[in-house]
């Protein structure tokens, strides 16, 4: 029981990084019809950045530091998704839909190969700041780390629930995602949502990367990427296009995948372990594309393409 | 009488397709003018072409006096043509209110919540259906609020591509006599439509367009022998 609580709690913590990461996908996807495959890389960006700001600011008191370490890498990764919106994929608007996806990777590998020239190839290791203590939960353990990611994770989600939902931009994403020439006659620059679309992506994901970096007190250049699969799936999941299904699957994956490696050794008879962990993230990915291709929660996927 | 609308020599071609072939065209401030004739004829690119959708080849499209060459469709929005799409394009995941409120979306005044109050006046079905997805409306409901959407933008022109398509004929009388109330108002309008009759019923003056030119323009077409002939079956 003990176990089975600590790998819902992992699940959560892991599902909520996949979920803002998720949310990303799902939006560029939603309004433009495009996976971009160099998000992942702007979540690595967004811890790297994090971690030169923070060794910059090594003599600041953490309750400084930190903060200002993170809105560092927000902005960063701000501009860096608009950046990559106009030079990599605006260009190619309306060219074949092969093109913009082949340009996505191409990005994914410049960002990756620039970032292990600025910070090498070793792992950095993210500071500890703060005293990490970690409270039990009928048996199980969660951390300060873990705990302040959860909830910053859903304060996050809800934020851009009420922007999506209840503001003018949120309600013109909406327009221009479902009919871009409609949207442009009631006034709408198309342009500038998209752009406003790849900025808030970018922003959650900088988050993402500082959460994954401190939860594991690792950074690496190579990070984005494994991360970036995984949250492409958890966003196929839910319902690629659907913002609740990106927030949806991001969390299952999560329970999924720490569900998985705490089990799997004992239902193989310690055959296989928990370094099978990656695993199950792909075996769902193949089971959605199988059985429901347009995830939990997604709707009318032929009418997109 | 003072043109709000101006359109001369206007050449539009995509894909190799001449589509309009240099047509002259004026909407005068708070007329009713209709733009007929059958399939193809570049109606429906004329009217891109003033929305700012479509590129002029060549040949100019003036309002109130500004040459809008170059200038963005979403631009014109603000300086107030409305074009109200063949098809419609409502948002359909979007609620009635929320697709009325996009039609505001160039407006930052505080008359907004007025206007709102204006359209659910002029069409009272959609009153009842505000809060409903856009898209699970009947087609004239649809109609109703894109037409309802497009006046909440303030146009000084409001331009509608076939707004009798594929309703029943009560709802199409619906929709004209809107059209018709709407005009009463002052607006300036420019229709076009397959139906010519009931369009040169409504309408102040026409214009018949055929394989991308205008061949007949004025005032009094229902009477001509040439409009019977091609347009109203005798």
């Amino acid at each position: 029981m003990e176990i089975f609580l600590q790998q819902i709690i992992n699940g959560l913590v892991q599902g909520s990084v996949y979920a803002l990461v998720a949310l990303g996908y799902t939006m560029v996807y939603g309004i433009l019809g495009l996976i971009n495959f160099a998000h992942g890389e702007v979540v690595m960006m967004g811890a790297m950045v994090s971690l030169s700001a923070l060794s910059l600011m090594a003599g600041l008191p953490p309750l400084v530091s930190l903060p200002l370490s993170l809105l560092l890498a927000v902005a960063f990764c701000m501009l860096l998704g608009y950046g990559i919106e106009r030079i990599a994929y605006r260009p190619l608007r309306h060219a074949p839909r092969l093109a913009p996806l082949i340009t996505a990777i191409g990005v994914s590998i410049v960002l990756q190969n620039l970032a292990m020239l600025i910070w090498g190839r070793d792992y950095h290791s993210f500071p500890q700041l703060f005293a990490n203590h970690a409270h039990r939960m009928a048996g199980a353990i969660i951390n300060d780390i873990q705990l302040a990611i959860v909830v910053a994770a859903f304060l996050m989600m809800a934020g851009l629930m009420l922007v999506v939902h209840r503001t003018r931009l949120g309600r013109a994403m909406r327009a221009v995602a479902e009919n871009q020439h409609a949207a442009q006659l009631m006034g709408v620059d198309v342009n500038r949502v998209v752009s406003v679309t790849f900025m808030m992506g970018s922003a959650l994901a900088a988050v993402a990367g500082v959460m994954v970096s401190a939860n594991y007190g690792l950074a690496h250049y190579y990070m984005g990427f494994l991360l970036g699969l995984k949250a492409f799936t958890a966003a196929v999941l839910g319902g690629i296009g659907n913002l609740r299904g990106a927030m949806l699957g991001g969390l299952l994956l999560g329970l999924i995948e720490s569900l998985g490696a705490g089990y799997i050794g004992d239902i193989t008879g310690g055959f296989m372990g928990s370094q099978y962990q990656d695993v199950f993230a792909f075996l769902v990915l193949i089971a959605v594309l199988i059985f429901r291709p347009s995830g939990l929660l997604g709707e009318r996927l032929a009418e997109r393409a | 009488m003072s043109s709000l609308l101006e359109v001369k020599g206007l050449k539009i071609s995509y894909g190799g397709i001449r589509a309009v072939r240099g047509i002259d065209l004026n909407v005068g401030e708070g007329e009713l003018v209709a733009l007929i004739g059958s399939n193809g004829a570049g109606k429906t690119s004329t009217l891109k072409a003033i929305a700012g959708l479509l590129p002029a080849g060549s040949g100019e499209v003036n309002f109130d006096g500004k040459d809008m060459n170059g200038v963005e469709a979403s631009r014109r929005v603000s300086m107030g043509i409305a074009l109200v799409p063949e098809g419609r394009g409502v948002f359909s995941r979007l609620s009635v209110s929320e697709n009325l409120l996009m039609g505001a979306y160039s407006r930052l005044d505080a008359g907004i919540r007025d206007d709102l109050q204006r359209m659910y006046d002029l069409f009272p079905r959609l009153v009842e259906r505000r809060d409903q997805l856009a898209g699970t409306l009947s087609g004239g409901e649809q109609q109703m609020l894109v037409m309802a959407r497009a006046l909440m933008s303030r146009p000084r022109l409001l331009m509608l591509d076939e707004p009798s398509m594929g309703l029943a004929p009560l709802m199409v009388k619906k929709i004209f006599e809107t059209i018709k109330e709407v005009a009463a108002q002052g607006m300036s309008i420019l229709l076009v439509e397959q139906n010519a009759r009931l369009a040169l019923q409504v309408a102040d003056r026409g214009y018949v367009m055929e394989a991308g030119s205008i061949t007949l323009s004025g005032a009094s077409l229902l009477d001509s022998d040439a409009v019977r002939r091609a347009y109203l079956g005798g």
